[in-house]
């Protein structure tokens, strides 16, 4: 439970990744020792999926949906934090290409390029009628999304589901001198809650000054943490930085 | 023309899975019929207007009513051009 000195203690029930080349959970270990080998390759999905949905699933909303889709204990129903720094920004680009070029934008390529088109099309295909939120945090990180999913959970809710994504963002976009994106695109989703079986950590702000990069790298920092022994991870990119606690 | 616009609602809207034998002319293209939505509307909207040079006005024409089959679509379409 909260505690007066503004830690946060929660226990994650259920998590789930997914990056290219990677399919099942076991194999984690393996793919962080050999990230460079791995092959870009389409999430698989459930095929629970309405099919006419699935033609409109970008190969990042199939990383949510693969990700997201081990978490979830059938069709019950729960809140979710979704947290991207560029969403589908590649697609949006693509687009401004387009005008560029005096072409016609296609409608469903504008609907699928807002930053909660993948929240939207998860709520459709579970049939999640819960609260749904999409943050872009960007430079400040993942931590923003366990704030937000801890303060859903002080609402009242019994579980609350994390979904952090990002993919590589298109080389238009200078990076340097920034720590914004990633080799490879990832997605993590954690199902949390206050008590129960599964890892439980705590989280609290750090006063440390880091520079871990941030959210879209942030993620890969996280789901090492997960694979392994380390006993916590601290996590910053020039402003705050909190540090998260296996108890 | 009939056969060419399914196939046309087929590349434009990513229907892999379904052939022109699949559609029928007069089967209801939204909702109940082949399951397309109101974006699906808008994207066929543009590839019409791309491949025929027909601009369907959703201000000024009955939008329900030449969009409800590929028949009704066709006899539209012929209408415009000719």
């Amino acid at each position: 439970m909260m505690a007066a000195s503004r830690e946060f203690e929660f226990v994650v029930r259920k998590w789930n990744a997914w990056v290219p080349g990677m399919k099942c959970h076991p194999d984690w270990h393996d793919w962080f020792n050999n990230q460079d080998a791995t092959e870009p390759e389409l999430a698989l999905i459930s095929t629970h999926v309405p099919k006419l949905l699935q033609r409109r699933l970008s190969p990042l909303a199939r990383a949510v949906f693969n990700a997201a889709d081990a978490c979830i204990d059938g069709d019950v129903a729960m809140p979710v934090v979704f947290s991207s720094a560029h969403g589908e920004v590649n697609k949006s680009l693509e687009m401004l290409k387009d005008m560029q070029r005096g072409e016609d934008i296609s409608p469903t390529a504008f609907s699928l390029s807002v930053h909660n088109a993948i929240s939207g099309l998860f709520s459709i295909a579970y049939s999640n009628h819960q609260e749904i939120t999409v943050l872009a945090p960007g430079q400040d990180g993942i931590a923003a999304a366990f704030i937000e999913a801890l303060g859903l959970l002080q609402e009242g809710h019994d579980d609350v589901l994390i979904i952090l994504y990002d993919e590589p963002l298109s080389e238009f976009y200078p990076y340097l001198p920034f720590a914004l994106t990633a080799k490879t695109s990832g997605a993590l989703a954690l199902k949390i809650s206050w008590t129960g079986n599964g890892l439980p950590l705590q989280l609290c702000r750090s006063p440390e000054h880091r520079n871990d990069g941030e959210h879209a790298l942030q993620i890969f920092s996280f789901l090492q943490f997960l694979v392994t022994d380390e006993p916590s991870l601290q996590l910053g990119n020039h402003r705050h930085s909190w540090v998260w606690q296996k108890k | 023309m009939e056969n060419e616009l399914k196939q046309l609602i087929i590349d434009a809207l990513d229907l892999e899975d379904i052939s022109i034998a699949d559609i029928d002319s007069h089967a209801a293209l939204f909702n109940d019929g082949l399951g397309l939505d109101s974006i699906d509307a808008l994207e066929l909207g543009l590839a019409i207007r791309k491949k025929y040079n027909v601009k369907i006005d959703a201000e000024k024409e009955d939008v329900v009513k030449i969009f409800s089959s590929v028949a009704t679509l066709a006899a539209y379409i012929q209408a415009e051009r000719s």
